[in-house]
């Protein structure tokens, strides 16, 4: 039953990398920034949840409808006030990447040091739902499954609320083209703030999932932010099925060297199969083939 | 030659008085002094390949380490000279590897991938310590005293800054500088970018492992974790960057005053380190963009231009022609051309004419080799050259415009000459070369404006260091994309007459054009596509009046 549990415990941990790479591939591919600081939020709202759960016993699921506005509300505020500066001061495109590369790095430092002030750089976890149940012969705890269909949920309205709303529609005519956006009567800026606040809820929505059952420590955003961005060049930039077949590849592809060969090869599989796909097609699989 | 000699005397006693400091120094001091040093070499490296090219690499800790990881491996075994030898071949054997299957990523994936080429440098080397020699961390009991350590450093500092005097001054520094501004332009301009990129990135990677290995014994205990600590290579690019990465002495700038705030924050404030140095770099980004060197070059006034004599203009005697056979582009499921011929003979203008979207451009494109032909033969002077790179057509004289004008934006119109000069065929490179540019600019008008930096151009006077660019490659064919759209009367007509003496000098000229009086004036004859396909072939009254050129044009009423 092997081959069923390592399927399975990828899936679910591809269906994680999924969700958090949609908020970056939004977060760059429509608004143009390069987050390095990504995963720091993933790790917040993670150490948020189960400040919640051990200190108020709020149960994360409630919980997650506080720390994603919240997530939410600070992103846009972070774009407005920190990122549209550089926005506004780029020549072009490759200049707006740099900068706000050298400027997320930045706020990487300022949020993990925040973060290691208050938590300290121990390791946390707490045990919620962790009640073993059998699928198709392999144990799996319930939070896990739980975690999965919350991920499935929010990725799928996501994917909806972008193909089928107005705003939706705007928000991808900017990824496509933010010149030739404006020409339609779109908002290019409000889009791009309302896309990156939007990117930085969904961190934060999979942060407080993955916190159900990992565990996890003030410092290792950067991971998180690596791993999405693997996801999000695999998958094509701005390609939302892209992402979800890249990420679950990606989880399937770990937790099957993990299993097979040894668990501190992990990030090693990651990058040979990133680096496989990246030559075999540079723009991603799903990629156009342009930028 | 006075003046370098003075400069070279200046870096000799600087050199002196830096490698007195172990004599007089305490051990605070000395170490401070090796940490300056080390991340002097390593941002210096760093913006070597970085400050030119504009790749941004995260990969310094995955040289820097292996550099460290080898002593710890063969320190005791071998004698030092040998143990820096087998630490920079290593290095460099991996930056070639991985060069060659990574430059061509550009942008945002080159970094990420760089970056994770360090962690994943550090778990394999993790797993093999663990698996395979039993045991995380090695220990360096090597005699290699603090002050030695800092000689080493020394004179890799004045190795590494040599090495980069002596690059930008030769023909790889220029071309560098033109792969950073535009890799396409580069491209058409003769150089063989990945090739240029290679070497560089070896060259960098070379110090930085070098650094590494001097550096190792300093800790007496190695594990992955510290050899392979990412914040190096965020720190180095900090330092560069926060120096001016463009410029020789840029890093060492931004060094110094790092290092010590590294220095200050930890001693004072441990703590909170990591949020006042997060902080501090989000400060730079929004004040200093251009870094400390930025600053220095606005306040300096610009040096005065030197004034050199124009040259005659020298063109390639004859014997120029281009014959295009069954001619095959297919973009999916469109065939933007299909089979298409002609050919242009020595010394003729012929004009490429047809609606938007007939496939024009994209004949350019093929035959300069920016786009690879499905089928069908290109012969420049009977040699076949569809498949060739790019670099290598534009050396065998098959010269370009773009219809979307592509300057090198900051660089001076004598260096956007410059770089097709070195490159081409036969090159110029050096005391001579700016002269030739000089007599290209003069050629194309542009006399009073040699020194000018490109953005600073109106659209006609970039059109023209366009065309002094493509000349530059003493072309036997030249194609000129829509090169007289967006022009007034007055420059219409100067730019007709500047066409006129480029075929006099002996060129063949394809011109992709829809001023029609620039084509019934110039064109010898008239190659007419419609939707992908040639629909008439000859003298520009004759295809003008034809019934299917007037439909494809006008459509069917005034056919």
């Amino acid at each position: 039953m092997l081959a069923v549990d390592i399927v399975l415990t990828g899936l679910i941990i591809g269906g994680m990398y999924a969700l958090t790479a949609l908020g970056l591939t939004l977060q760059y591919g429509v608004a143009r920034i390069m987050n390095l600081s990504y995963g720091e939020f993933l790790v917040a709202a993670a150490l948020s949840a189960f400040s919640l759960y051990t200190g108020m016993t709020v149960s994360p699921l409630i919980g997650l409808f506080v720390v994603v506005p919240i997530a939410f509300a600070l992103n846009w505020l972070i774009f407005k006030l920190l990122l549209m500066p550089l926005v506004r001061r780029a020549k072009n495109r490759d200049v707006l990447e740099v900068d706000s590369i050298l400027a997320t790095f930045g706020l990487l430092f300022v949020i993990q040091g925040v973060a290691l002030v208050i938590f300290g750089g121990q390791y946390f976890s707490y045990s919620y739902l962790s009640i073993p149940v059998s699928v198709l012969g392999s144990a799996l705890a319930v939070n896990r499954l739980v975690a999965l269909a919350f991920a499935a949920v929010i990725g799928l309205g996501i994917y909806l609320a972008l193909t089928r709303t107005r705003a939706g529609t705007a928000i991808r005519a900017v990824a496509v083209d933010p010149v030739s956006a404006q020409l339609v009567a779109i908002d290019v800026k409000r889009a791009s703030a309302f896309a990156y606040a939007l990117g930085g809820a969904l961190v934060a929505a999979g942060g407080v999932l993955v916190s159900m059952f990992l565990t996890f420590h003030a410092s290792m955003g950067v991971e998180f932010t690596m791993k999405a961005l693997i996801v999000v060049i695999m998958g094509g930039v701005g390609n939302v099925l892209g992402a979800l077949v890249a990420g679950l590849l990606l989880g399937i592809g770990e937790t099957a060297v993990a299993r097979l060969i040894d668990p501190g090869l992990t990030l090693a599989a990651t990058y040979a199969l990133f680096l496989a796909a990246l030559l075999i097609r540079p723009t991603g699989l799903f990629g156009r083939s342009t930028r | 030659m006075n003046r370098q000699w003075t400069w070279a005397c200046g870096a000799v006693g600087a050199l002196i008085v830096f490698a007195l400091v172990p004599l007089l120094a305490n051990s605070y001091y000395l170490a401070l002094g090796v940490s300056l040093l080390y991340f002097a070499v390593l941002a210096t490296a760093w913006a070597l390949f970085s400050g030119s090219t504009h790749y941004i690499s995260l990969a310094t800790v995955a040289f820097f380490g292996i550099g460290a990881y080898t002593v710890g491996v063969l320190g005791e075994v071998l004698p030092w000279p040998l143990v820096l030898l087998v630490a920079g071949t290593v290095g460099v054997t991996l930056a070639l590897v991985v060069g060659l299957s990574t430059l061509r990523l550009s942008g945002i994936y080159f970094v990420i991938f760089s970056f994770g080429l360090s962690e994943l440098i550090r778990q394999l080397v993790t797993w093999y310590e663990v698996n395979i020699h039993k045991s995380v961390g090695r220990y360096i009991f090597i005699d290699i005293t603090q002050a030695q350590i800092y000689w080493q450093l020394l004179a890799l500092t004045a190795l590494v800054l040599l090495t980069g005097w002596l690059i930008n001054r030769s023909r790889l520094g220029l071309a560098l500088r033109v792969i950073g501004q535009d890799e396409v332009v580069a491209r058409h301009a003769g150089i063989d970018i990945t090739k240029a990129k290679l070497v560089m990135f070896a060259v960098s990677a070379l110090f930085m492992t070098l650094t590494g290995a001097v550096m190792a014994p300093r800790w007496t205990y190695i594990d992955p974790a510290i050899a392979f600590n990412p914040m190096l290579s965020f720190e180095v690019v900090i330092m560069a960057l926060f120096g001016g990465a463009g410029v020789l002495f840029g890093p060492i700038l931004g060094v110094i005053p790092f290092v010590l705030l590294f220095e200050l924050l930890s001693a004072n404030f441990p703590n909170y380190f990591s949020i006042l140095l997060g902080l501090v770099f989000m400060v730079i980004v929004y004040a200093l963009p251009h870094g400390v060197i930025g600053l220095l070059q606005r306040r300096m006034p610009q040096a005065p231009p030197v004034a050199t004599m124009p040259q005659p203009f020298a063109m390639a005697a004859k014997g120029a022609a281009l014959e295009v056979r069954n001619l095959r582009k297919a973009f999916g499921g469109l065939v933007a051309v299909q089979d298409l011929s002609f050919a242009a003979a020595p010394g003729e203008i012929v004009g490429l004419i047809g609606p938007n979207g007939s496939g024009k451009t994209t004949v350019l494109n093929l035959i300069s080799g920016a786009l690879p032909a499905d089928a069908g033969d290109i012969r420049c002077d009977g040699r076949a050259i569809a498949g060739l790179g790019t670099h290598r057509i534009a050396r065998l004289g098959i010269a370009r415009t773009f219809q979307l004008v592509r300057v090198l934006e900051s660089m001076t119109a004598v260096d956007n000459v410059r770089a097709a000069l070195a490159f081409r065929g036969r090159p110029i490179w050096g005391v001579g070369a700016e002269a030739v540019a000089r007599g290209l600019l003069a050629r194309v008008g542009l006399t009073d404006k040699a020194d000018q930096i490109a953005s600073q151009f109106t659209y006609i006077d970039q059109k023209r260091l366009e065309l002094a660019r493509a000349l530059a490659l003493e072309p036997r064919v030249l194609l000129l994309d829509e090169w007289l759209a967006g022009l007034n009367r007055t420059e219409l007509n100067d730019g007709i007459a500047l066409i006129r003496s480029l075929r006099e000098a002996g060129l063949t000229v394809i011109l992709v054009e829809h001023v029609m009086d620039a084509i019934r004036s110039l064109c010898d004859h008239c190659v007419v596509m419609n939707a992908g396909v040639k629909i008439a072939d000859g003298p520009p009254a004759a295809v003008l009046a034809d019934r299917d050129v007037i439909r494809a044009y006008l459509g069917e009423a005034d056919a």
